[in-house]
């Protein structure tokens, strides 16, 4: 059966006037419901002066103000569990969810009713589609269903599509590689650490993926990795499989941009249900195409807790639709998502973003996993470590790569010096979801 | 019945029906008379058909008030 390349051929393919015109159809109609029904939209509005007859043009989107995490956790604090930016009563939800935590700050809860759940899947619809993902795909989630929202989307979605969903649930990577095997499943969705984590314990295991599964396509989600192309051709290579790339957010509850199948280096952004802006981080203000700066979503989405000019602090490069020839009218971030804003580290006075140094980790083939450590030296000096361990087998490569990798980081970093150190193989932590590669180790001074 | 969808133009046969099947379970979903079977497998479709139906531009609102 011949399928269409596009989830939703109309909007997907549709001209940039029209897709404008859709936008401020639905902007409209979004920031009318959240003013009636959302205190926190509400007062947001009252406080800059203004009421949804003031949107009469997609320019007038930047005169609603933004809208942070800080504020939807101080909504939050003060009025537990959701905050005032529900827009209808918790009894219309049937989901609750919350964001991973990584970060270390509270939580954000949020909750969707049946409609908001299904659009939730629907998104990832377009992504896993547009990808390649086909009604007689085996579907196998290397994720462990708890209360982040993760991968569950993505789970409604390829029962949607009519995939058959294997649901990987709580196992061991041990369990999971025989499943994977097994149950001749063609499509493996997890983070990228967890595809090469995946991919490290068959190994161990005598099982070479790239030949004795059929996984032909890996969807990456989670973190920032999945763009990197030394992490993307490691992952292809090994698990002999094309592997693309999405990104999501819990307070969107789904995701907003995917790779598609032709794979042009970026992401498409899902434009008949998001406005995405590119804006200056200092400032505020938009940036033009091609520059790095902050993204800030509103989602036509969920109506439960509306998203408007959301600052999601991801930093992005936007581009052109026609940087890619797949025939989406649906602009896209060069790079995916390139890591966040308060990221960044700053080393005896330059910056260090995780995402740079991982890009220039993974172009060496022979290391295995790897650790950003920033620590004190006398209590004056800030020094960086990385440590790595490398391959079984590849030993032999330690002296020039170690070498190496110094030079290059230094390279990259205005001649920052970068401690290499080698550590025992399994002495790294692994992860599953999120990794968490950085260390920050240095004292946090306390002023009583 | 609309003839056309939400930036104004025409409606071909199967947005037409496409819409026609929301808005019946529309209908549907606002009995209080349905066995609970029948009530919450409505609500079910209706969510899936708001997807389609929004999805071609066909309609863009919110159904809460009818538990969806």
């Amino acid at each position: 059966m011949a399928y269409s390349p596009y989830w939703n051929p109309k909007n997907e393919t549709m001209a940039r006037d029209d897709l404008h015109a859709l936008q401020l159809y639905k902007l409209r109609r979004m920031v009318a419901w959240a003013y009636a029904n959302s205190p926190f939209h509400r007062a947001h509005f009252d406080a800059a002066g203004l009421t949804p007859e003031y949107i009469q043009t997609l320019d007038d989107l930047r005169r609603i103000p933004f809208m942070t995490r800080e504020e939807w956790m101080a909504s939050i604090a003060d009025q537990p569990l959701f905050g005032d930016l529900p827009a209808t009563a918790p009894a219309n939800a049937i989901r609750y969810h919350l964001t991973s935590g990584t970060s270390g700050r509270t939580p954000i809860r949020v909750l969707d009713s049946t409609k908001d759940w299904d659009w939730i899947a629907e998104m990832w619809c377009y992504g896993l589609w547009g990808f390649g993902i086909r009604p007689q795909d085996s579907v196998y989630f290397a994720f462990g269903y708890g209360s982040f929202i993760g991968f569950w989307g993505a789970h409604y979605a390829c029962e949607k599509m009519g995939a058959l969903v294997i649901p990987g649930g709580a196992q061991t990577t041990e369990a999971r590689v025989k499943q994977i095997v097994e149950l001749g499943v063609t499509t493996v969705a997890s983070t990228p650490t967890y595809a090469l984590r995946l991919w490290q314990q068959a190994t161990e295991m005598g099982i070479n993926l790239a030949t004795e599964s059929k996984v032909d396509k890996l969807i990456l989600s989670g973190e920032p990795a999945g763009s990197i192309p030394a992490v993307k051709r490691q992952l292809e290579e090994a698990w002999g499989a094309k592997a693309g790339d999405t990104a999501g957010m819990t307070e969107l509850g789904t995701i907003m941009i995917f790779e598609c199948a032709r794979q042009p280096g970026g992401t498409h952004i899902i434009e008949d249900h998001y406005i995405e802006e590119v804006v200056d981080p200092a400032t505020g203000e938009p940036v033009p195409y091609g520059t790095l700066g902050e993204r800030v979503v509103t989602s036509f989405g969920r109506g439960f807790i509306p998203v408007l000019r959301y600052r999601t602090k991801d930093m992005v490069v936007k581009v052109p639709h026609t940087n890619c020839d797949c025939g989406r009218t649906g602009d896209l971030y060069d790079g995916g998502i390139r890591g966040r804003w308060d990221d960044m580290k700053l080393i005896r006075g330059t910056n260090v973003y995780p995402r740079a140094v991982e890009a220039i980790v993974r172009e060496h083939d022979a290391i295995d996993e790897f650790q950003i450590y920033i620590w004190r030296r006398d209590d004056i000096r800030d020094e960086i470590t990385i440590k790595l361990e490398l391959k079984p087998g590849r030993e032999a490569e330690w002296p020039a790569l170690e070498a190496g990798l110094a030079r290059e980081l230094a390279d990259a970093h205005e001649g920052l010096r970068f401690l290499i150190e080698r550590m025992e193989p399994g002495t790294l932590p692994r992860f599953e979801l999120k990794a968490k590669r950085l260390e920050d180790a240095r004292p946090t001074a306390v002023y009583s | 019945m609309t003839q056309t969808d939400i930036l104004g133009r025409p409606l071909n046969k199967d947005e037409q029906d496409l819409l026609a099947a929301y808005n019946a379970l529309k209908d549907l979903a606002t009995r209080a008379d349905l066995a609970p079977c029948a009530a919450r497998n409505v609500r079910r479709a209706l969510a899936a058909m708001w997807q389609a139906t929004n999805d071609l531009d066909l309609q863009f609102e919110q159904l809460y008030e009818l538990g969806v």
